[in-house]
């Protein structure tokens, strides 16, 4: 089956003003004649007042590091007491615990730590998409001193599109159907 | 000091001045390198040179050989405790000041695991025989005994490390994108692989962010657990001066002492060899050099109260051992101790020692002997003067063993100075987040005055009619 194409327009700014502006022009513009079908912001540094425009991200990585810590600290748990079952089989002697709790303890904290931060980790490349590949239209001025805007929008109406980037001040834009 | 310099570098400048740093160090990087290189040699050489005429070359026909090896181990380890904790604690308190130094302090993180790593394997003597301590299925059917604190310790510095290498590579992604889009050749191809594709979208910023924020969260219990448990290997004892309640605070803080003294040391290194001088400016290293003064008041606060706990619980051997190490044969180590890490830092109460960037320099070097001291002093006297008699013996460390101390120094200032060549030792993105907030609330306050000035004006006016 042949993949649909789709079509990007990437335009750079030099201001996070304008990029802000330009995202508020495009919303009006899918909200007038619903032709954008998705809008990114690129930038070199984190700017929440920007990405609030472009709406909310469901990425619930907390709840992975949640579930991770207390995978972390069962099998820990569970390590240790196997281990006190091993030497209690093999030597068996009088007087030790079946389950030695102190030193169980300090091993399910580490085991909840590192369990946690491996989800954590885990969550953080499911949520970025990462790794991919770069983008055709991916400009290294972004990761300089720019924002990119990244337009998805069908082929016959990007015209309208890139008017709106040219007015809001766009330093360069790139057009590609991939 | 104004809480906004910095405020007016351009971003393509920060970009243009960290990358020329990969590229164009001074000579003196070449110097210290070249220098660290002969040291790790000479550590090799030892260790070579200890297995062709016998161990007992390097002490190890005496029963406390280990001393030095084990005193090595936890300044290490405490070295290592500073970057990421910090770097963790300072990103959780939003202090912006954090972030041109906090690449390279979690970088010394790393390097000082890595080094840590070395002396249990040395100290066993026969390292070929090495894999005797891991656990796999063998015919004596023995597995790892939980009980030991030495278990924990593997526990606790294998989380450490892995979480802590885990926290500067995250936090290293979007300035190796910078690298990537502006590198050649084979650091190209590296740099491309390293990034994974970042590319600065919002929804890969988020997620950053948030990944970021936890796990700061876990690395500064973590830390905090891992200097507990190495004090634990001594507090757990029953050995006068090592079975004491106050040891875990009391190594917290004193691996964080000399951490931040490295931090200073490093700080100076860097801005002089890479040309940091607009980055690593004389604000931060005030501050920096104010959070070490006031963890060493903590540490000596530990230091004294533990040297008083002692002489009011009116042990008969704790205190035996207490006076052995004021007046036995390591009193100099207690004395120079005391001199160079109790006394010293007193010196950064003084402003113009805090903004002197070469007596910073100077002096974090005092504090760090200082707290090498420590370890010693920590380790060695309860050796020479315990419960047991027949195993009293003052050992001082040989030759090999001091080569292979010495070695470790070069050994771990290589790999950090290879590491600031090869990926960037100052945050980009981060420092632009800073410039981009100091300019924003420098504006706002440039504002308000203009409001405050308007407002005067209209009341002037007013009184005059």
């Amino acid at each position: 089956m042949r993949r649909r194409q789709k079509h990007f327009l990437f335009g750079v700014f030099d201001d996070f003003e304008k990029a802000r502006d330009v995202v508020s022009e495009l919303k009006v513009l899918d909200l007038k004649e619903k032709v954008i079908d998705n809008i990114e912001l690129y930038s070199p540094i984190e700017h929440p007042e920007v990405e609030e425009m472009l709406g909310e991200f469901h990425q619930p990585i907390q709840r992975f590091t949640f579930f991770g810590a207390i995978t972390g600290a069962v099998c820990a748990f569970l390590l240790v007491a196997a281990a006190a079952q091993s030497m209690f089989t093999v030597q068996p002697q009088g007087g030790k615990p079946v389950i030695p709790l102190p030193m169980d303890i300090v091993i399910t904290y580490e085991g909840t730590i590192m369990f946690g931060v491996y989800s954590t980790i885990v969550a953080f490349l499911i949520y970025s998409g990462l790794p991919r590949r770069l983008k055709k239209y991916y400009s290294q001025k972004v990761s300089e001193d720019q924002i990119g805007i990244e337009v998805q929008i069908e082929p016959a109406k990007s015209d309208k599109a890139r008017a709106v980037l040219e007015k809001c001040g766009a330093v360069e834009i790139r057009e590609v159907t991939q | 000091m104004s809480d906004y310099s910095m405020k007016d570098i351009e971003w393509a400048k920060i970009n243009r001045d960290v990358l020329a740093s990969l590229e164009s160090p001074r000579k003196e990087f070449w110097i210290v390198l070249s220098v660290c290189i002969f040291l790790v040699l000479c550590g090799a050489a030892a260790e070579v040179y200890q297995y062709n005429e016998g161990l007992g070359t390097a002490l190890m026909n005496k029963p406390h050989y280990w001393q030095l090896y084990i005193s090595n181990f936890v300044f290490w380890i405490g070295m290592s405790h500073s970057g990421t904790l910090l770097s963790a604690i300072l990103l959780l308190t939003h202090a912006d000041w954090r972030k041109p130094i906090y690449r390279f302090a979690e970088a010394m993180t790393l390097f000082s695991i890595l080094t840590a790593a070395i002396f249990p394997v040395i100290h066993l003597g026969r390292v070929w025989d090495m894999y005797w301590v891991l656990p796999y299925p063998n015919e004596r059917g023995i597995w790892p005994n939980f009980r030991s604190p030495l278990l924990w310790d593997a526990a606790a510095i294998t989380t450490y490390a892995t979480s802590s290498v885990l926290f500067l590579y995250v936090g290293m992604i979007p300035d190796l994108a910078i690298c990537r889009d502006n590198a050649k050749g084979w650091r190209k191809k590296l740099y491309t692989a390293l990034s994974i594709g970042w590319m600065g979208r919002a929804s890969e910023w988020m997620a950053f962010r948030k990944t970021y924020v936890l796990l700061a969260c876990f690395l500064v219990p973590l830390a905090v657990s891992v200097h507990s448990i190495v004090a634990s290997d001594f507090a757990m004892s029953i050995m006068p001066d090592w079975h004491i309640t106050s040891f875990p605070p009391y190594f917290v803080a004193g691996a964080l002492y000399s951490g931040c003294a490295a931090i200073i040391t490093l700080f100076v290194l860097l801005r002089y060899v890479f040309k940091f001088e607009d980055y690593m400016t004389t604000e931060i290293m005030d501050k920096t050099a104010k959070l070490t003064f006031a963890i060493a008041m903590v540490w000596n606060y530990l230091n004294l109260s533990e040297y008083a706990s002692i002489w009011y619980s009116n042990d008969m051997f704790e205190k035996e051992v207490l006076l052995e190490k004021f007046f036995g044969p390591y009193h100099w180590v207690v004395w120079g101790m005391l001199l160079c890490a109790l006394v010293a830092p007193f010196a950064m109460a003084f402003e113009k020692v805090r903004h002197n960037m070469w007596a910073m320099f100077w002096l974090s070097l005092v504090l760090q002997l200082g707290m090498w001291l420590e370890r010693f002093q920590i380790v060695s006297p309860p050796l020479a003067s315990n419960h047991e008699p027949w195993t009293w013996a003052v050992v001082w460390p040989g030759l090999i063993q001091l080569t292979i101390t010495v070695a470790s120094f070069g050994w771990f200032t290589m790999l950090f100075l290879i590491f600031c060549k090869i990926f960037p030792s100052v945050s980009m993105y981060e420092v632009k987040e800073m410039v981009f907030h100091r300019r924003k609330a420098s504006s706002r306050t440039d504002m308000e005055d203009l409001d405050k000035v308007k407002n005067d004006m209209i009341k002037a006016e007013e009184g005059l009619s």
